[in-house]
């Protein structure tokens, strides 16, 4: 739908911050090949926020990995202003699902570690995380240890910590997964308030459709097996948001009209993991 | 062909293992050949191996061998006598078990074996002092598991003993020992292999017994090769001794 | 009367009834009083089971030569030696096997089954090797506390949470960081545990070695005063031992709690 057909030539990538071109990744599995991402192509403009939202095991994971440059082997090519991605890249900053703080480091030392990473003289590291902890909105939490703060507390330290590298594009895969749903909509606030006071360009992974509407100015669904593009949409709610979007009926079409797109993908998955019982 | 192509996948490495294994020995060998090792020091790995007859003839290695099964099988019946028993009482009594488990974890991982010269004083050079030094050495785990065990015992079980309004001792011999079977195994189990390793250790270290002290024995006269051919000997008694109860408690486990 | 009581529901009793702090004292007062019983009814051999009182005056013989304090010290020296060096072979030799799946599965069997072996066995051996002196101990040590530490290395290696890697490489850290800030810490609650269990095992390597072949240490005076049949001082000498190993035992675990807490 939206893809710039010249993602090799300088002079259209001056508007995309981050194009994928026809990427593609098979795994081996004992069940034979499986191809996780088939032939996705987009770009991410800059300052927009892009959500890809597809059931699960559609590939979302992989294709998150690939842009971040973790996984090698893959067809098809990523690019970053005019750079193609080979391995993690310095201009994208990954946040996880998984709980990743350092459990052995305290908020302020987690957040200080890719500045360390880089070699930033110590001064200007403190300052930097502090700014970036209360961003999040975690100051007075610099000398607690992650086992005393809430999976949420946690998460928002994950953000920080990727926010602190100050990369050109924020690259999260189902931060907020693991928490329960009113945190998750906070959560949601503060990504919302973070991205339009940074004009953070983001690239959110999810497959929960309320956070990918509330947070989105666009969003790519994704199929089932293979995970190819189903379908891009277009979000007009006004920004600035907060959670209170949510109660508008405008929102509320839009929800529909993705779950219509990803109920025939959805039940397709959960056909496939009840017969793999 | 999936079969073929996953199969040496998995036996490679272990293959390699082997390899690993057999080359050191042959460069030992070499190196030994060459005379870039000393034969005083090191024997040829090829007269270690030929020693082993010799072994089984002269030195009666297979009767040695059993003197230490011996010594290890009355440790046993001692340890399972007295670790099991001690291990319930501490479960019945949980102030008793408050009171001792921290001692005894601490006993577990405590110098123990060190004592050996205050049972030298006691019973002299004697399969006694040997044969307690086992029981000694494996009676912390095996208590310890057996309280677990009985802990651990499902409460829909502990119910329906109750509904069937079992007593205290039936509900101990009928309920919670059965269940707690495979973990007091797993003592069991631990609790030989610390008695087995002192009960050899303790051989060589006092120079009676079994095998332990025929390590020692040759090595006095200077058998360089019989002395590496006991101990391998050894090696292989304890991996597989090891192997076998391993497998064990997993059947077992498996029953459960 | 309460104890009466305390004997028909002791289960019942159990939390709110005896305190736990009471029963260890009992059980401790019950224990020296039959040790002193039986001392004095000379029941057993003459000085197998001396008084408390002799044994206290052994210690504090003990504790005030300086003989104890330089042997003392050389055991010291020999269990650090060997922990040092068992400890950092292991430890590589645990990084190697947790970090390659296909190393792990061809040599940690090996490792997995040679480790509850006697260890003692190799004594012979070391002292060919190293010569009857300090060195023989050390490489028994050495030896000795191997094998804990080489698989407390590699499990650990193993149960490295894979996202705080990914993190890392998300970053771009090099080779060195990520060793440095993220492996050794992440592994670090395991392998202290790792050198704890070492520990224990090179001090019994160590002083095993020692009452079988030394003129130094205190494995040496253990079987010094056995030769000589002085109970008293035996015992005092294993008391101090026993002190030893709980202390060092204490300082390795203080190490390794520090990492997750306050």
């Amino acid at each position: 739908m939206s893809q710039a057909s010249g993602s090799g030539t300088p002079m259209s990538d001056r508007k995309h911050v981050l194009s994928a071109d026809n990427v593609s990744k098979k795994f081996d599995t004992a069940e034979g090949p499986v191809v996780a991402v088939d032939n996705i192509s987009f770009d991410v403009r800059p300052g927009e926020f892009l959500s890809v939202i597809g059931p699960s095991g559609c590939g979302k994971s992989t294709l998150f990995n690939i842009i971040g440059g973790l996984t090698p082997d893959h067809d098809g090519t990523v690019t970053v202003g005019n750079e193609v991605v080979r391995g993690p890249h310095p201009s994208i900053g990954m946040v996880f699902q998984e709980e990743s703080t350092f459990p052995w480091r305290t908020v302020i030392d987690n957040v200080c570690f890719p500045l360390e990473i880089a070699h930033v003289p110590k001064a200007e590291r403190l300052d930097k995380a502090r700014h970036f902890i209360n961003l999040v909105g975690l100051n007075g939490f610099e000398n607690r240890h992650p086992s005393e703060l809430s999976g949420g507390m946690r998460q928002r330290v994950a953000i920080a910590r990727t926010l602190v590298s100050q990369p050109k594009i924020l690259l999260m895969d189902e931060p907020f997964a693991a928490l329960d749903e009113q945190t998750r909509l906070l959560l949601g606030d503060k990504v919302l308030q973070i991205q339009q006071e940074l004009k953070q360009t983001t690239l959110l992974i999810t497959h929960n459709i309320t956070e990918a509407v509330q947070l989105s100015d666009r969003i790519l669904v994704m199929t089932y097996r293979p995970g190819k593009l189903k379908r891009m949409v277009d979000i007009d709610l006004p920004r600035p948001r907060t959670s209170d979007v949510v109660s508008s009926p405008a929102f509320g079409a839009y929800v529909a009209r993705i779950w219509g797109d990803l109920r025939e993908e959805a039940s397709r998955g959960m056909q496939d993991s009840e017969r793999a019982r | 062909m999936r079969a073929a192509a996953i199969s040496p996948a998995r036996f490679l490495p272990a293959l390699f293992g082997l390899f690993c294994l057999f080359c050191a020995v042959a460069v030992v060998e070499g190196l030994l050949r060459a005379g870039l090792l000393n034969r005083f020091i090191v024997p040829l790995p090829t007269e270690v191996a030929g020693s082993f007859g010799r072994l089984f003839g002269e030195e009666h290695l297979l009767a040695r061998f059993l003197t230490t099964v011996q010594e290890t099988f009355y440790a046993m019946a001692i340890l399972a006598l007295i670790g099991v028993p001690v291990g319930t009482l501490l479960y019945q009594v949980p102030v008793l078990r408050k009171a001792t488990e921290t001692w005894i974890s601490a006993l577990a991982s405590a110098p123990i074996v060190l004592m050996y010269p205050l049972f030298l004083v006691i019973f002299g050079r004697s399969a006694a002092t040997i044969i307690v030094m086992g029981v000694i050495a494996g009676l912390p785990p095996l208590i310890l598991k057996t309280i677990e065990g009985l802990s651990g015992t499902r409460q829909s079980l502990i119910n329906v003993g109750r509904s069937f309004r079992l007593t205290r001792a039936q509900m101990l011999t009928k309920i919670m020992l059965p269940a707690a079977l495979p973990t007091i195994f797993v003592g069991l189990r631990l609790g030989l292999i610390f008695a087995l390793i002192n009960i050899v250790g303790v051989e060589f270290l006092i120079n009676f017994g079994g095998l332990g002290q025929l390590i020692n024995d040759l090595a006095e006269r200077y058998d360089m090769p019989g002395m590496y051919a006991t101990i391998v000997f050894v090696i292989l008694v304890s991996v597989l001794f090891f192997f076998v109860t391993e497998r064990l408690e997993r059947w077992l486990r498996r029953m459960a | 009367m309460a104890s009466a009581d305390g004997m028909k529901g002791r289960a019942r009793a159990a939390g709110a009834g005896i305190g736990v702090m009471q029963v260890r004292i009992v059980l401790l007062v019950s224990l020296l009083a039959a040790w002193e019983i039986m001392a004095r009814s000379g029941l057993l051999y003459r000085d197998v089971v001396p008084p408390l009182e002799t044994i206290g005056w052994a210690l504090v013989v003990l504790l005030s030569s300086q003989a104890f304090y330089w042997n003392l010290g050389v055991t010291i020296a020999e269990v650090l030696a060997a922990l040092a060096i068992g400890g950092s072979v292991g430890f590589m030799t645990g990084v190697l096997l947790g970090g390659s799946r296909f190393f792990g599965r061809a040599l940690e069997p090996y490792i997995y089954y040679l480790g509850p072996t006697p260890k003692i066995i190799f004594f012979p051996i070391m002292i060919m090797w190293f010569g009857v002196g300090p060195g023989s101990k050390i490489a028994m040590g050495a030896v000795s506390c191997f094998f804990p530490i080489a698989l407390s290395a590699a499990a650990s290696m193993r149960q490295i949470d894979t996202v705080l890697i990914r993190v890392g490489r998300s970053f771009r850290a090099n080779g060195w960081q990520m060793a440095m800030k993220i492996y050794l810490p992440a592994m670090r609650p395991s392998v202290m545990n790792g050198i704890r269990l070492g520990l224990g095992i090179a001090i019994i390597g160590t002083l095993l070695a020692e009452t079988k072949l030394s003129n130094r240490g205190i494995g040496y005076l253990i079987m010094q005063a056995y030769s000589i049949f002085d109970m008293p001082r035996m015992y005092a000498l294993l008391i101090t031992l026993f002190a030893f190993a709980i202390g060092a035992n204490a300082i390795v675990g203080r190490f390794g709690g520090h990492t997750t807490g306050k």
